[in-house]
Formats: structure tokens, C-alpha cells, sequence
């Protein structure tokens, strides 16, 4: 299988007045389609920067970044945002969804901006993810009376809605209590399960097990890739708290 | 409490916030000083007493009847309610006349004032020289005198020490000179001479006697109610005795203020409702930059709540910026207003044709205006204060303090900028709407055409007196030899004579048209007659259609000839064929005139519809002997040279009949359009006010309300949202609030309009209707397009982790 991103000597330098911060440097990483990746690495080194730059959120300074054969450093402002829609779902550690919205609008959003989408098309699409997420019964209800994993959950509908090539999230637990946490985890694990890619940065120990792949960063370098290195009965622990979860 | 504490903190957030302060000045600064200017206009020229002891009590008494009002009462009507009257201590009459004046080397026209003694005594009258009028010469047979104003003094006397005593002759008739009035006494309103009055009823049958002015001063305590409806009981008690003559005649008590003003009162409400429409907009656009500044700090006041303030002083540190802002805009405004006072002094000048404007107005900061300007400061500070400070103050203490909760509280403050923008389109529509109909009205005005061409002609009247020139061949003469002389002085081109300059004045008359039916109930054509010299259609290049126009064949000894304008023909006669036809004046005994020629339109009178859509009627000077006529000379140069021989020869010929209104033909235009320029000028002053305001305020909301959004329109273009469909969401936010705020503005628009429009103010025109909601639009655009441009800048992960 050919890689769907592929990252070559990519650099990214913030140049405030007094210093030029080095966030990225020389960052070389191939994600293959229906990876699960997981980004870790001490705070500042680096990981949200990298995960903005995959989701063209933000531009690289210099090296290569191959987006399903196309080199996205080439694109204008308007094709980033056709990228964006087509191929990218995003979830944010603050859950961003937007507050005069409700439930469903929010998860509808990015269809909108998706002209071949018809209505009645955009409709069964967000019915779908908000079942995907069990968040169906709340879909009229606005994001200030859901809970922080109900919004999370909402934010992960919305990511998901549009069958993107790949989900970006960053740190998406950061703002949950364990057992909401927990839920959001299973759910990234249970659409991965059904050939989503996923790249994910977190803290979490737990996140960082679930994933099939860890990628470490270290002041903008990466300095560990244990891609094939992957205990058996970790899985096996997965497949239990993915019930777990699905339980409660 | 610790005031000053409080004071030294809202100094230092606004000095920190320098520009945020100075644009919140900048606002309330033009919106009060437009309010304090106009009232102090207002107030100054329409409701200030007269400046005299008592003057507070001083009233004009105006006839009217159900369709008009009047200036003078009939004299026994005036006798009547002196006898009957029981509110008024001082109730008495005068009446004026324009007179020639000559004094033994110089000449001058002016107006004549008739009055007894009360007058002076009303007025605290008190003489540079000599004495006023007294009861003495009020006497049958008492030798006549008359009192001079300083001005006349001058210009008659050279400011003779000795002109006690001396002579003046009015109307060719002897007056001795007994005192001399300061240049500031002009009681009733522009008087520069006072002679005894004179009128009497006794032995005139009621239905002839004179007619005179009636003013009078209210008793102590008396309102102008009261002696309204006493008098309005006289005047019925008249009218049930006299009712072929006074059947439906009444009266109302006024100012001399209100009557001098050339204004309207719808107009003077319009011009009040436009103030108070731009004082409410910068008290919209202050409270807003105040309400988004205590929104801001809203994290600190929670704070301070959970560090045990009370809700009162928080609200009190919010409004003490308020009153901050305020205070320093209202001194602002009051120098602003002072020296923009003394330039609508200037400005009013030269409206008022050489002359003065009312001897009361004042142009400058009375006590009054420091009062209301103290009181409309107040005012602003409070409603641009209290308001976002409870606002700012009422959030949920907890929920602002706990982190990540944007929900409910931009929800609301979203509703409030909403509501904020409609508002300001609403205003600032209506109050465009207004001001561009008013200057469109005015630009039409200012390129009227009379029907006549305007550059190089210098007119003035004159008027024969009575006694000297009773015959027909004596006046004709006169106007023969002034001609001659005038033709002789090098840089005239050509002279003649017209009964009065077009754009001036018209003297209507009821005619009629041979063989038509006018009915029971006739309505006559009420066409102006204009009495002109042979050659002056030639001379102010009046066309010729139709016909021939006048000439020496057209003497008193043969048929009676007339020429009418075109709009005769179309209004009066249906369009049909008019040469030969004959018209005369609409009352017995008066001669058949024959059409002889068709001319174009000609406007006599100001440039209002009335006078530029009535129809003239032109007969011949040669037929119809006047004594008042206007000469007008055409000249290749500035007419204004030729003032001076003019008024030269004019004096050879005949110095017992001053020239007067000594113009060109241009000013006599500038004149007519004076007061709509003036006007208009404030409406305009308005406009500006309103669309600076508007468009700061607009701009700052939508730029705020985008800046709140910054992470919004981060999420929205992760999730692929480009830039133009950024711009379209918030577009169509905006259009929300600018549909919704001229459906509100526009109609009050035209509701103010349709007051102004009797006042032929304004002009309807459609182009507004297109210019002012696309004027709006274009800064709602603006407003929301360049703070979206400025966010897209960004890359979309900055705005996402915008604070
Ligand atoms: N807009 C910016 N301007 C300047 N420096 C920046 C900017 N954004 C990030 N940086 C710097 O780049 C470096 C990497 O930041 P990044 O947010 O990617 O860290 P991170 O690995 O996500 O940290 P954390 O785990 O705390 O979220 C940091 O040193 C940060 O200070
Ligand atoms: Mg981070």
C-alpha cells in the first residue's frame, strides 16, 4: 500500500522578534493508509505544530509534504480548503464545536461546505455519525448543555461525518475525566477499527497503547518510531476495554 | 469609599486604551456638540425672551382663520378688544410702511414705524439723544416728530451732534427730529425709525378702516392660554356683530421670535428629531465601546466578585469611565459650539441682505445653553454607562470564572451587538434619507431656471411719491428720463423696467379668458401680472414664441395688449391657439386686454413650486402708468460697478425717490436660496454626523463581534470552509441585521419626510431610495469584510488558538 502522507526533511520555524523558534526540524514520516498513529513527546517539542501542518492548518517552512500524491505545499488557499474537507477530520483537545450552533448543525458543518452534497445526502451522512457516537437523542440540543465528553463525542461526529482519508487529533481526552476519556478512546479505536486513519497526539498512557504505531518526538525531531514493535497482548487488553466502554 | 482610588484606576485604563478612549471621545464630541449647536440655535432665536425687563411677557397677536393667518387686525377690531381685554397690562398697536426718506443732502427707503407711547415704555426704550414719543404729540394737531435710529443718524446726518431738532422728510412731508435710538434698540424686530401713529376709525365705515399690528404684555401670571381664550371670546363676540366682515375670524397669541424665524415648526421638529436621532447614535456607539471593553474585563470583575466586592461598586468603576468620556466630550463640545456659533453668525449675515438678523438673537453660550448642555452630558453618561456596566456585571460569577465556557455568555452579548447594528442602520437610514432629500431639494433650487439669464444685470426699485407723480404723463416721464441718463453712463448696455425682478416677488391676480364659462363658485386662473417697459424681454433675454412683444405703437390711447407666458396657454386655455384673445382682470369695470405675443416661463417669487408653476401675465408701462417699478440695467462687466453711478443719476432725476434692494441679479437669486442653503447645510452637518457615526459604529461592532469569532472562523476552515465561503457566512450575518434595521429606518425616513415636504424642502426623489440603503450596505460590507480579510490572514491554526 502506497503512503497517504509522506513527509520529507519538513521544517517549521516560528520567528518572533527576539527569537526563531525551531518547532520542527528535518521531521521524515510516512503514514500509510488505516495506520493508527500516535505522537508523543514532552510539552513544546513539537506535536501540535506537526499535526497543523498535516491537517494544512498551517504552512511548512521548507521540506516536502506529499498528501495522497499531491505535494500540498504546491496548493493555493483555495485548494488547501478543498483538501481540508475532502481529506481531513479534526479533533481538538478543547472541543471547538461552535456555540450558537446545535448538535446537529455542528456535525453538518463540513458538509456544508461540500456543493456536490445534497441535502437529503447530508442528512443521512450526519444521522450516521451522530449514531456512530450514540449522540443521536441529543441532536437538537446546543454544545453548553452537553458535558465535555458528550461535546468531545459531538466534535468526533463531526470529524468523522465527511469520510475523510484521515482524523487529526490532538489531544482530544486533555480536557476529559478518565471515564469520558476512556469513551472517546474506544470510540477513535472502534473507527479505526473500520479502516479509519488516525493520527493522534496524546499524553495518555492508555491512547498511547491503543495505538498500532507511536511516533516520539523530541524538540522537533523525531527520535522514536516503534511502528512494528507491538506486544500481542496489548491488543488483546484493547479488544477488553473497547467492550468495556461500549458496556457503559 | 475609596474614590479617588477608583478615579486614579479608570485614568490609567484609559490612558492605557488611548485610542479606544479617543475614539469614544471622537464620538460623543460630534453627537453633543450637534445638540448643544442646534439648541442653542433654537433656543437663542425662538425662545429667548426679549432682551428687557419683562420681556418674557411680551406677545404678538396674529389673526387667522381656518385656512390662513394674518399680520394685522383690522383697526376697530384691535379698539374692541383693547376695551374687553382682561389679560394683557400693556395692549397696544403700531404699523409700519416703507418710506422715502430724504434729509437735505441724502436720501434712503426704508421702513417707517407708526406707534404711541406704550411701545417705548414696553420696551425700556432709552434714547442716545433727545426723548421718545410721548403723549404729547399723539395730540390733534400736535407738530410731527419722529425718533431716528443711529443707523439713520449716520447715514442721513453723518452722525450730526446737532440733529436734534433738524428735519426729515418722509414721503416729501416735514419731521422733526427728537431723539435718536441706539443701534441696538430695533423693537418690534428691525425697526430704525418711529413716527407717532396715526391711524384712526373715526368716521370709516368698519369695512374700511386700516389695518395695524397688535402685540401687547401679559399680565403677571397669566399664561398664553388663558389670554388666548379670552380673546378668542372677543373675536367671536365681534365676529356674532360684524359677521359679513368677521365671520370666522379669530386669533392666536405668538412670539415676535416665532415670527421672525423663517422657519417652519415642522421644520423645527424635523431639525429636532434629527439631533435627537444623532445624539442616540453616539450614545449607541459609546455604550457599545464600553459595553465590549466591560465585556472584556468581565474575568476581572468576576474576580473581584470572589474577592468580596459588591455588585454596586463594580458597577460603579464601569460607569465612572462613562461619565469620564462624557465629561470630557461635553467641554469639548462646548468650545466646539462656541466658535461654531459665531460662524453661523457670519453664516446668517448674508442672508439677511445687508441688514441684520433680529435684533435678539444672540449668537453665543447662554446660561441656558450651559444648563442643557450639563443636562444632555448627564443624560449621555447615564444611558451609555449603566447599561453595559449591569450588563457586564451580571454574569454568572462561576461560570465565567470556569474555564472554556464561551457559550451562554458570547450568545448574549452576540444578541446585543445584533441588536446594537440594527439600530444604528435604522438611524442612520433614516436620518440619510433625510438629509439627502433636503440637499438634492437644495441643489435643485440652486440651478433653478427663472426664465431669464442671471449674470451681468444690477436692478433696484424705486417708488414715486404719491403727491408728486399723481398724473400718468408725469410718471412715464420720469421713467423716460432715468432710462435716457442711465443709457448715457459708460458700461451700460441696456435698460428697462419691470413692476418687479423675477425671483423676487409676485403681485397675483384673479383674470379671466374671454368666453369661458367660470361657473357659480367661479375658480379664475390667479396668474402673476407683471408690468414691463417695451424693451424688456430683450434686455433679460426673455424668448419670444409666439406673436410680437411690446412696442411704442402700444400707447394709452390704444387697444389694451398683453403677453402671457406658455404655461398660461397650457393652464388656462387649454393649449389652444391664444393669439387675439382677449383676458382681463377678474372684477368689474376692469378692460379687456388683447394676447399679442407668447413668451417662455418666468418664475416670480422664490424657487418654490407654487411660483415656478404659476403663469404670467406681461402688459405694457406705457398703459399702465406705476409709481413703484424696478429698473434693471445689463452690463458686459461686474454689475456691481455701476452701483454708484446708479445711484447718482437716480438722484439727479429725482431725489425725492431713493433706489432700494440695490442688487445684481445673481444675489437676488443667492437671496432666494439663502435660507434653503443655510438649511440644508445643517441637514447635511447631520448627514455626515450620522454616517461618521454610523459607519464608526457599525465598523466597531462588526469588528468586534469578528474578532470574538476569530476561533470560529478557525474551526470552520478546518473543516474546509474557504475563504470565500467565511465571507459569505458573515455577509449574510450582516445582511440579517442591515435588512431588518432599514426596514425599521426607512419608513421613519419617509414619515419625517412627508413632514418636511409642505415645507418644499425637500424633493422625493426615487435615487435616494437606491443611494441610501446602497451607501448602508457598502459600510455593513466594509464593516464586516475587512476584519474577516484581516482574520484570513492568519494562518487557520493561529485563529484556532486565538485567546
Ligand atoms: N505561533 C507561534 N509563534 C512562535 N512560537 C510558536 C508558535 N506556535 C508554537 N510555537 C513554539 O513552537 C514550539 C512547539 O509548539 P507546539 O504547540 O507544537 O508544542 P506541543 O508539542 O504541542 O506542546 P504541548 O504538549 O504543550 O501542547 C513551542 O516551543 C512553541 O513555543
Ligand atoms: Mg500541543
Amino acid at each position: 500500500m502506497s503512503a497517504l502522507i509522506s513527509l520529507k526533511k519538513l521544517k517549521k520555524v516560528f520567528s518572533t522578534e527576539e527569537v526563531d523558534t525551531h518547532a520542527l526540524s528535518d521531521i521524515d514520516l510516512e503514514i500509510k493508509s488505516g495506520e493508527y498513529v500516535c505522537i508523543s513527546g514532552p510539552s513544546g517539542c513539537g506535536k501540535s505544530t506537526l499535526l497543523s501542518i498535516l491537517g494544512l492548518l498551517d504552512t511548512p517552512s521548507g521540506g516536502s509534504f506529499i498528501l495522497n500524491g499531491t505535494d500540498v505545499c504546491e496548493l493555493d488557499a483555495k485548494q488547501r480548503a478543498d483538501v481540508r474537507k475532502k481529506e481531513v477530520g479534526f479533533v481538538f483537545q478543547s472541543f471547538n464545536l461552535i456555540s450558537d450552533l446545535t448538535v446537529e448543525e455542528n456535525v453538518e458543518l463540513p458538509l456544508t461546505y461540500r456543493k456536490e452534497l445534497s441535502k437529503a445526502e447530508r442528512e443521512s451522512m450526519v444521522a450516521n455519525a451522530l449514531e456512530k457516537v450514540d449522540m443521536a437523542h441529543r441532536r437538537k440540543h446546543y454544545p453548553s448543555q452537553l458535558s465535555g465528553g458528550q461535546q468531545q463525542r459531538v466534535a468526533v461526529a463531526r470529524a468523522v461525518v465527511g469520510n475523510p482519508s484521515i482524523i487529526l487529533a490532538d489531544e482530544p481526552t486533555g480536557n476529559l475525566d478518565s471515564k469520558n476519556a476512556e469513551q472517546v478512546m474506544s470510540l477513535l479505536d472502534q473507527l479505526h477499527g473500520e479502516g479509519a486513519t488516525i493520527c493522534m497526539v496524546t499524553h495518555d498512557p492508555r491512547g498511547v497503547k491503543r495505538a498500532k504505531r507511536s511516533v516520539e518526538i523530541f524538540d522537533g525531531r523525531v527520535v522514536a518510531d516503534s511502528s512494528l514493535s507491538r506486544p500481542k497482548k496489548t491488543e488483546q487488553s484493547e479488544k477488553e476495554l473497547a467492550t468495556e466502554a461500549t458496556v457503559a | 469609599m475609596n474614590f479617588f482610588a477608583d478615579l486614579k484606576v479608570t485614568f490609567r485604563s484609559m490612558r492605557r486604551n488611548f485610542r479606544f478612549s479617543l475614539l469614544a471621545i471622537f464620538v460623543m464630541t460630534s453627537g453633543l456638540s450637534l445638540s448643544i449647536y442646534m439648541f442653542s440655535f433654537l433656543y437663542n432665536t425662538l425662545s429667548a425672551p426679549l432682551p428687557f425687563d419683562q420681556g418674557e411677557r411680551v406677545r404678538k397677536l396674529q389673526p387667522i382663520t381656518s385656512t390662513n393667518q394674518f399680520l394685522s387686525f383690522r383697526l376697530s377690531d384691535y379698539q374692541d378688544m383693547a376695551k374687553s381685554q382682561t389679560t394683557f397690562d400693556v395692549f397696544d398697536t403700531y404699523y409700519n410702511r416703507r418710506r422715502n426718506l430724504v434729509s437735505s443732502d441724502r436720501s434712503f427707503r426704508d421702513r417707517v414705524f407708526y406707534v404711541n407711547p406704550p411701545f417705548f415704555e414696553v420696551s425700556n426704550a432709552r434714547p442716545l439723544k433727545g426723548r421718545v414719543i410721548n403723549q404729547d404729540d399723539m395730540l390733534p394737531g400736535a407738530a410731527p416728530v419722529v425718533v431716528i435710529g443711529e443707523h439713520i443718524w449716520d447715514n442721513l446726518y453723518g452722525g450730526a451732534d446737532d440733529v436734534l431738532g433738524k428735519e426729515l422728510r418722509i414721503e416729501n412731508k416735514p419731521f422733526t427730529i427728537v431723539g435718536v435710538m441706539p443701534a441696538t434698540y430695533r423693537f418690534p424686530d428691525y425697526a430704525k425709525i418711529w413716527a407717532p401713529f396715526d391711524m384712526t376709525t373715526q368716521g370709516i365705515n368698519r369695512s374700511n378702516v386700516p389695518y395695524a399690528s397688535v402685540y401687547g404684555r401679559l399680565k403677571e401670571g397669566v399664561s398664553d392660554e388663558q389670554a388666548e381664550a379670552d380673546l378668542v371670546q372677543i373675536m367671536e363676540q365681534i365676529a356674532l356683530e360684524y359677521p359679513e366682515l368677521n365671520e370666522g375670524e379669530s386669533v392666536i397669541v405668538t412670539t415676535f421670535q416665532k415670527l421672525a424665524a423663517m422657519t417652519t415648526d415642522t421644520l423645527i421638529l424635523a431639525m429636532q428629531l434629527c439631533v435627537g436621532l444623532v445624539l442616540l447614535l453616539a450614545c449607541i456607539n459609546t455604550g457599545n465601546l464600553l459595553l465590549s471593553r466591560a465585556l472584556e474585563k468581565s474575568k476581572e470583575s468576576a474576580i473581584r466578585t470572589a474577592m468580596g466586592a459588591t455588585r454596586g461598586v463594580l458597577v460603579t468603576q464601569v460607569m465612572m469611565e462613562a461619565v469620564l468620556i462624557c465629561l470630557i466630550s461635553g467641554v469639548l463640545s462646548l468650545m466646539i459650539v462656541s466658535l461654531s456659533l459665531e460662524g453661523s453668525l457670519t453664516a446668517l449675515k448674508s442672508m439677511f441682505l445687508g441688514s441684520e438678523p433680529p435684533y435678539w438673537w444672540r449668537f453665543e453660550l447662554t446660561l441656558e445653553s450651559y444648563l442643557a448642555a450639563i443636562f444632555m452630558t448627564v443624560a449621555t453618561a447615564v444611558i451609555t454607562g449603566l447599561l453595559p456596566a449591569i450588563k457586564a456585571t451580571k454574569g454568572d460569577v462561576s461560570s465565567i470564572l470556569r474555564d472554556g465556557t464561551r457559550g451562554a455568555q458570547s450568545f448574549q452579548s452576540g444578541r446585543l451587538s445584533k441588536l446594537i447594528v440594527i439600530s444604528e442602520v435604522a438611524l442612520s437610514s433614516a436620518l440619510l434619507l433625510i438629509a439627502t432629500s433636503v440637499a438634492l431639494s437644495v441643489i435643485e433650487k440652486n440651478h433653478t431656471d427663472y426664465g431669464i439669464r442671471l449674470d451681468g444685470y444690477l436692478t433696484a426699485e424705486v417708488s414715486l411719491n404719491r403727491s408728486d407723480y399723481r398724473t400718468d404723463e408725469r410718471r412715464l416721464s420720469f421713467f423716460q428720463k432715468l432710462e435716457q441718463e442711465l443709457e448715457k453712463q459708460p458700461g451700460v448696455d441696456d435698460v428697462s423696467f419691470t413692476r418687479m425682478v423675477p425671483i423676487t416677488w409676485a403681485r397675483v391676480e384673479q383674470f379671466e379668458v374671454e368666453g369661458v364659462d367660470y361657473g357659480k363658485d367661479p375658480k379664475y386662473p390667479r396668474p402673476e401680472i407683471v408690468t414691463v417697459s417695451n424693451d424688456y424681454f430683450s434686455t433679460v433675454e426673455i424668448k419670444l414664441f409666439e406673436g410680437r412683444t411690446f412696442s411704442e405703437q402700444d400707447r394709452a390711447d390704444t387697444p389694451l395688449v398683453a403677453i402671457v407666458s406658455q404655461n398660461f396657454i397650457k393652464k388656462y386655455m387649454n393649449g389652444e391657439p391664444a393669439l387675439g384673445k382677449r383676458i382681463k382682470l377678474a372684477r368689474s369695470g376692469s378692460d379687456w386686454y388683447t394676447i399679442v405675443g407668447v413668451v417662455n416661463d418666468v418664475t416670480h417669487g422664490w424657487p418654490y413650486s407654487y411660483n415656478i408653476e404659476r403663469p404670467s401675465v406681461f402688459v405694457n408701462l406705457q398703459q399702465n402708468p406705476e409709481r413703484a417699478m424696478s429698473v434693471v440695467i445689463k452690463t458686459a462687466n461686474d454689475p456691481n460697478l455701476l452701483r454708484e453711478t446708479l445711484r447718482r443719476v437716480a438722484f439727479e432725476v429725482e431725489p425725492n425717490a431713493p433706489l432700494f434692494n440695490v442688487l445684481t441679479m445673481e444675489r437676488n437669486h443667492e437671496r432666494a436660496v439663502a435660507d434653503i442653503n443655510f438649511i440644508s447645510r445643517l441637514f447635511i452637518l447631520f448627514a455626515i454626523a450620522s454616517m461618521i457615526l454610523a459607519f464608526s459604529g457599525i465598523y466597531g461592532v462588526m469588528a468586534y463581534t469578528v474578532t470574538q469569532k476569530t476561533q470560529e472562523i478557525g474551526v470552520r476552515r478546518a473543516l474546509g470552509a474557504d475563504n470565500q465561503e467565511i465571507h459569505v457566512h458573515f455577509l449574510k450575518q450582516g445582511a440579517i441585521q442591515l435588512i431588518t434595521g432599514l426596514l425599521v429606518g426607512i419608513p421613519v425616513g419617509i414619515g419625517l419626510l412627508n413632514m418636511l415636504i409642505q415645507s418644499e424642502l425637500v424633493s422625493f426623489s426615487a435615487m435616494i431610495f437606491i443611494l441610501v440603503p446602497l451607501a448602508i450596505s457598502l459600510t455593513i460590507v466594509i464593516a464586516v469584510a475587512n476584519p474577516v480579510r484581516k482574520v484570513l490572514k492568519l494562518e487557520p491554526i493561529h485563529a484556532l488558538r486565538y485567546e
